[in-house]
């Protein structure tokens, strides 16, 4: 009677095991909320997205919808070819992120900060080591396309990678 | 007969208001009629026009000729001084002061204890505003009186330099500058000029408010992992972190006593404003019925916050009393900041800064020309 009893447990728990992986980072604390990201590293002396010391344009930017900050199934292929790149190359990296201009200032700079972070996240799940990747936002500064309307608004929704060089 | 149509019609609009939200509405004849005698002396004009400015947007007066005011001002200036007076209608002095300053300062003054001495209200002259400008190009940071004259700008860095926040007393100003490639927090002293990197932890550190006590200072920071709200020393040092969401947190603003803060969270999708005590615990969602919350400003008085809604792809600006709900929409424009007197609000609207009279509904462009102005920050 003992043996079907741990059968249920084992297959039970093989049925939980995957399910507590699949879970993103966000772990949750005691009592129910956010505890932490994965802490940002100090930054390289020297090199900044805005300063220079850094290649930009290696890798496509990684898009994102609007007032949202989920990295999408659709643009993992680019996060996919920078996480191969930083595992055989070992280089620092810096993802800046902006937004549309349809926000207001400052939660743009929190939003575009969010978006630089979120695709950390999946690089750091692509097996990137955290302590290589810096991040930066510019909000609604500099925008990738000029003026108004959806197409522009669309592509200035998006993160960027400049490796450290 | 005019003058009782009129009335009669703002009384209906008041109560109209009322319905809208409780705010407290003055009637136009509950200001006081005040006459303003010119200034004697060398720089009696200039500071007649300034006096008679300040006292105006102050919208406690009704500027009148002196046989029906209830008080009369006058005075000499000259020589970096101002001998004010103010007399009631019964001769009766009830203001007596000399000051002494630039012609503005001294009439600055002067209307601040106008105001103070007949309604006993804080006024808002003497105060001071910063904001974002781009009149040379990049986005740089701007100082001015509260009524936009007498501006010029703070920084020169030719890069991105936004987010201001005045300390109390216009002591200090805090702004996120890009000068080393990344968002960092400078403390600016206003009167010596000297500048400080205080906070400058990896990622971005952005929206800095100094506390009501000019202590402290709540912003964003996302050296963690994710854009939360910390406390930290207004140079710096150890950050205290308040917020733990898997959102973005950011434009903290302080109540006035300090103990509690109102900041912007768009954890739950969209964003909303949230209350939370300084010491920590959980934020708590202010519903404001709007569906794009940001940018709070609390009012010195503790009843009140203002922030920007974002509606029909444009940008309004939103009062709410606390505890009572029942936001109203008062403007188009953002980025709304109350002075001391919990009355006035200052708003950006594209390349104007306005100031907004709450109570009475009134707005006056006071900064324009400096390019696009957006971010302003008011003393107290």
């Amino acid at each position: 009677m003992k043996r079907p009893l741990l059968l249920a447990v084992a297959l039970g728990l093989a049925f939980l095991l995957p399910s507590c992986k699949t879970k993103d980072s966000y772990a949750t604390g005691m009592d129910g909320d956010f505890v932490d990201g994965v802490p940002l590293p100090e930054r390289t002396d020297g090199s900044s997205y805005l300063g220079g010391g850094v290649s930009k344009g290696q890798f496509s930017p990684v898009q994102f919808g609007f007032d949202s900050f989920e990295v999408s199934g659709s643009e993992m292929g680019k996060v996919q070819a920078v996480a191969d790149f930083m595992r055989s190359s070992k280089q620092n990296m810096i993802i800046a992120g902006f937004t549309d201009e349809r926000g207001t200032e400052e939660y743009n700079r929190g939003l575009g900060e969010r978006r630089a972070l979120a695709v950390r996240e999946k690089l750091i799940g692509l097996g990137v080591s955290g302590g290589h990747v810096q991040t930066v936002s510019f909000g609604e500064e500099m925008p990738a396309a000029s003026g108004g309307g959806e197409a522009a608004w669309a592509a200035n929704r998006r993160a960027e990678f400049g490796v450290v060089r | 007969m005019m003058i009782r149509a009129f009335c009669f019609l703002f009384l209906i609009s008041a109560v109209a208001l009322a319905q809208d939200a409780p705010t407290i509405t003055v009637r136009k004849s509950d200001r006081v009629s005040l006459a303003v005698s010119p200034i004697g002396g060398g720089s009696g004009p200039g500071v007649t026009k300034v006096l008679q400015n300040d006292l105006d947007l102050s919208g406690w007066f009704e500027l009148v000729s002196d046989a029906r005011a209830s008080f009369t001002v006058g005075g000499t200036a000259g020589g970096g001084t101002l001998q004010g007076k103010v007399t009631d209608n019964s001769g009766a002095t009830v203001l007596s002061k000399t000051y002494s300053g630039s012609d503005r300062d001294v009439a600055h003054q002067f209307a601040d204890d106008i105001v103070e001495t007949i309604t006993g209200n804080p006024g808002i002259a003497t105060t001071k505003i910063a904001f974002v400008g781009t009149a040379s190009g990049p986005k740089e940071i701007y100082l001015a009186d509260y009524d936009g004259n007498n501006s010029r700008r703070l920084t020169s860095d030719r890069s991105i330099s936004v987010a201001p926040s005045l300390g109390p007393g216009a002591r200090n100003l805090a702004y996120t500058g890009y000068h080393e490639g990344y968002p960092d927090v400078y403390v600016i002293d206003v009167a010596s000029g000297a500048r400080q990197r205080v906070v400058k932890a990896p990622g971005t550190n952005s929206g800095a408010a100094i506390s009501p006590d000019g202590g402290k200072m709540a912003l964003t920071m996302s050296k963690d992992g994710n854009p939360e709200i910390y406390i930290t020393g207004l140079r710096g040092g150890m950050a205290r972190r308040l917020t733990r969401t898997r959102g973005v947190e950011s434009s903290p603003t302080w109540s006035p006593n300090g103990s509690e803060l109102i900041y912007s969270s768009d954890n739950g999708g969209s964003p909303q404003l949230y209350r939370i005590g300084a010491g920590g615990g959980a934020g708590s969602m202010i519903s404001t019925g709007f569906g794009y919350c940001t940018d709070p400003s609390w009012s010195p008085d503790g009843k009140k916050v203002a922030f920007t809604v974002r509606s029909g792809g444009g940008f309004s600006v939103a009062v709410m009393e606390l505890g009572a709900g029942g936001a109203r929409v008062l403007a188009s424009g953002q980025n709304p900041v109350w002075g001391r007197n919990s009355r006035h609000l200052i708003y950006s609207s594209g390349s104007n800064l306005n100031l907004l009279d709450v109570q009475s509904g009134r707005t006056t462009t006071i900064v324009s020309g400096l390019g696009k102005v957006s971010e302003p920050t008011w003393s107290f």
